[in-house]
């Protein structure tokens, strides 16, 4: 059986290690923690600004596929894209994931902005915003994160992406997660609402207080593990809910986390998690093994391909010294984007920061390229947020760019080694 | 008041990784402890975040309710050490006024020592309940807590009398280091261990050797578990040089690997010497079968059987070794249990004021083990097994157990 190491446990590394692994090979995964998979917002982001705002994804990027050959949707193209979301919608099913490829869901945030996303948890859809829509914005007086007032203020002022506007109003209730806490977490509420008894005694308060024809914005704690939670709630209250992502410890991304990760565990993912990957061993040009600082001592996974799916500067997977010098933090990479005059300017809500497209670069294949479009080495593929040549956050497509090359990269490992 | 390993506490280590906390709360979400009481307020707020305000003194006491599982470092994505800044922050506020109770149970190889000779009077006396009623009130371990079970003999008296391996010693010697309960309570464990090393093909060398000071560390009696910890590590080197240390006691194998030196400041080659060679059974068995050397001629076990790694092994950082040999055996179905601590902890939920906390760590776990296999559960420590098979009531054995049988040794 041929063997795979995939090293880091967000989006992309989950997702290639499951793929791998039930395309046959022996995958064993290195991560530092848990990924970063649990912070997002428990839907899937392909493309929202260009800087305009997008309506169909998938349109979009095939002309930024062909219009910037840097873009990372240039080497993954919208086929890539089209199947990594086919991908893992079919492994974590509509209970998580719903939606398509060609629309953007426009869904209220925590502070009462409108967010283009693509794929959603089925209980956000009826916060999707249309013109005329009735919204009662209700929040728990115990939960800091969530403020309805600036939710339903915000939203109030705003005109929506198709024109038009919403009616909404905003109220707090005060119902306890758990005796004695007057500060509890999103954590500690959502697992409350696991409890088809406080999900009652939750609908019993709050129902008096809707009227006719309201649907009703929740923070997002409604079931950390049971996910019909939210539908009970809605049935219970007599009224559409939907809920809205909050800062972390996110619910939504807990979800997506934990159902990923027991996809990629029962795929027969090997994981090994905990431990930094420091260093690596190659041979005529290939990479032979990669060593992680564990406890006791250093231990090295050998293995016929690797594929580096470890994040950006976020995780540390990129870094810049004091000196303004930036480097690829594992195999010491070439990285594209470092011409781009200073990396770093001082108008920080003003231009893109031209550091966050630093990257290294790939091919069709999801082979890590050099500055000259040669493979750096013949069994080293890259995945995510790794690869450069787009500011992911401002374009909302770091969960597409995943997805994409963490599909196409396990593809390419299975049929390389079949 | 301040002793060697107290100053060391809350500085250097662990106090430099601080500042890669990002507050991303990852570690809350993995807290075992704070999920089920509000008399914890979590991994982030009781480390990361009032760790920037101690200056000696503790600025909150609900950090004593932390059980040190360590699942919050391990799930740190910024390699903050989160647990070990918690247990030597917790190590001085109970500096001086350290409980009775917390030295006593500390005391391991006393125990063992002193309940072997008279097995079934000590056990009589841990299962009856006004006794243990006595004990709690008068010493503060909860009566319902699950306690070792005193056995006739010990491994070293099991050594003495036993016949010379049949077997030739094929691959050379190999050390073994079975701790306390390995060696006065899961005796069984620490023979099967030993028999199937030698089936291997190993010269399986068992020298003279006291207790690692975990249970005592984790008290925060540093000086004393810095100097047990020092102490076996001499015992192991008397083995042998640059010979590999086998041991089938997960959490003390962590102590020598990593925590000693992480969280009491232990440096010391002799540590060094020891943490680096020292390797978890399991782990030792999956790293011959990746480099080809592991036999797997085993015989078929039809059983669907739960396995729950323990906190103190998967904070090693080495995944979970025990399932990926356990899928050798044919006929075998091995279900992970999930959990992340089976809420004992060591010495924590022995405590009349955390027992309570403790059986909610572990409820789900107990329900999974009872609902996959009411006979037979696998975990790799010991104070873990005794609080599943208290808490479930499932017999719960080592995962070598299992090899040993598919080896056709038992």
């Amino acid at each position: 059986m041929s063997r795979v190491v995939v090293i880091g446990a967000g989006l992309a590394g989950l997702t290639a290690a499951t793929r791998l692994a039930a395309g046959g090979a022996s995958v064993t995964l290195l991560s530092k923690g848990i990924g970063g998979l649990q912070l997002g917002q428990g839907t899937i982001d392909v493309l929202g600004y260009t800087p305009d705002r997008v309506t169909n994804p998938v349109l979009t990027l095939a002309a930024i596929a062909s219009s910037r050959p840097e873009h990372p949707y240039a080497a993954i193209g919208a086929a890539g894209v089209h199947a990594g979301i086919e991908y893992l919608k079919g492994l974590l099913g509509p209970e998580l994931l719903v939606g398509d490829a060609e629309t953007n869901y426009q869904l209220p945030t925590a502070v009462g902005a409108i967010r283009p996303t693509c794929l959603v948890s089925p209980s956000m859809v009826a916060g999707h915003l249309k013109a005329d829509a009735k919204l009662v914005i209700v929040g728990l007086r115990r939960l800091k994160d969530f403020q309805p007032k600036l939710v339903a203020q915000n939203l109030a002022r705003t005109t929506l992406p198709d024109g038009g506007n919403v009616t909404v109003r905003y109220l707090s209730i005060d119902v306890p997660a758990r005796d004695g806490e007057v500060d509890s977490s999103g954590l500690t509420y959502a697992r409350a609402f696991d409890d088809p008894a406080f999900r009652v005694g939750f609908a019993d308060t709050l129902r008096p207080l809707l009227a006719e024809g309201e649907t009703v914005g929740l923070p997002a704690v409604l079931g950390l593990k049971d996910l019909t939670a939210w539908s009970d709630v809605a049935d219970k209250l007599g009224h559409p809910v939907f809920e809205i992502p909050l800062p972390p410890p996110s619910v939504p991304g807990m979800r997506l986390n934990a159902a990923l990760l027991a996809k990629a565990r029962a795929a027969g993912v090997r994981l090994v998690p905990g431990s930094r990957t420091v260093a690596f061993r190659a041979s005529d040009g290939a990479i032979v093994g990669v060593t992680i600082e564990t406890a006791g001592a250093p231990r090295e996974f050998t293995a016929d391909a690797f594929l580096l799916a470890a994040g950006g500067f976020e995780s540390g997977a990129l870094e810049m010294d004091s000196h303004g010098a930036v480097s690829e933090t594992l195999f010491g990479l070439p990285l594209a984007g470092l011409d781009a005059g200073p990396l770093v300017h001082g108008d920080y809500w003003g231009a893109e920061q031209p550091l966050f497209k630093v990257g290294v670069r790939v091919a069709g294949d999801m082979r890590v390229l050099d500055g000259a479009g040669a493979i750096v080495h013949p069994n080293l593929y890259a995945a995510g947020g790794i690869i450069g040549g787009s500011s992911r956050w401002a374009e909302k497509s770091g969960d597409g760019i995943a997805l994409g090359s963490a599909v196409l990269a396990a593809d390419s490992i299975l049929k390389e080694l079949a | 008041m301040t002793t060697k390993g107290l100053e060391f506490a809350g500085h250097e280590l662990s106090r430099a990784t601080l500042d890669a906390c990002v507050k991303c709360t990852i570690c809350e979400t993995a807290c075992p402890v704070s999920a089920v009481t509000p008399l914890f307020s979590g991994p982030k707020f009781v480390g990361p975040q009032a760790e920037r305000f101690r200056n000696g003194e503790s600025v909150d006491h609900s950090l004593d309710y932390c059980s040190s599982c360590g699942a919050c470092t391990l799930a740190c994505p910024q390699g903050v050490q989160i647990a070990e800044l918690n247990s030597q922050a917790r190590a001085v506020m109970k500096a001086d006024h350290m409980p009775v109770r917390d030295q006593l149970i500390t005391r391991t190889t006393l125990m063992g020592m002193m309940m072997t000779p008279v097995a079934p009077l000590a056990n009589a006396a841990l299962h009856n309940k006004p006794i243990r009623a006595i004990v709690e009130k008068v010493i503060g371990i909860h009566r319902d807590a699950p306690m070792p079970p005193a056995q006739t003999q010990t491994l070293q008296g099991w050594l003495k009398k036993r016949k010379a391996p049949t077997r030739k010693a094929t691959r050379g010697p190999v050390v073994f280091f079975h701790g306390c309960a390995g060696g006065y309570f899961e005796v069984e464990t620490s023979k099967k261990s030993i028999e199937v090393l030698e089936y291997l093909g190993y010269e399986v060398i068992v020298p003279k050797q006291g207790c690692c000071g975990l249970a005592q560390q984790s008290n925060g009696l540093f000086d004393q578990a810095s100097a047990a910890v020092l102490k076996l590590c001499d015992e192991l080197r008397s083995g042998g040089k640059d010979l590999t240390i086998i041991s089938s006691s997960g959490s003390c194998t962590g102590m020598l690997k990593h925590e000693a030196h992480e969280i009491m400041g232990v440096s010391d080659d002799r540590l060094k010497d020891v943490g680096t060679r020292i390797r978890d059974m399991m782990e030792f068995l999956l790293d011959l079968h990746d480099a080809g050397e592991l036999p797997t001629d085993f015989q078929a076990i039809d059983m669907t059987v739960p396995y729950h790694a323990p906190c103190q092994l998967k904070s090693q950082g080495m995944g979970q070794p025990a399932v990926e040999v356990l899928k050798l055996i044919p006929g075998l179905t091995v279900v992970e249990s999930g959990a992340v601590c089976c809420g004992i902890a060591g010495t924590y939920g022995l405590k009349k004021e955390k027992y309570e906390v403790a059986q909610a760590v572990g409820k789900p776990l107990f329900d999974m083990v009872k609902r996959t296999n009411p006979d037979l559960a696998l975990c790799d420590t010991e104070t873990c097994r005794w609080q599943i098979e208290q808490s479930s009531g499932v017999k719960t054995e080592h995962p070598v157990w299992m090899v040993h049988r598919a080896y056709g040794l038992s």
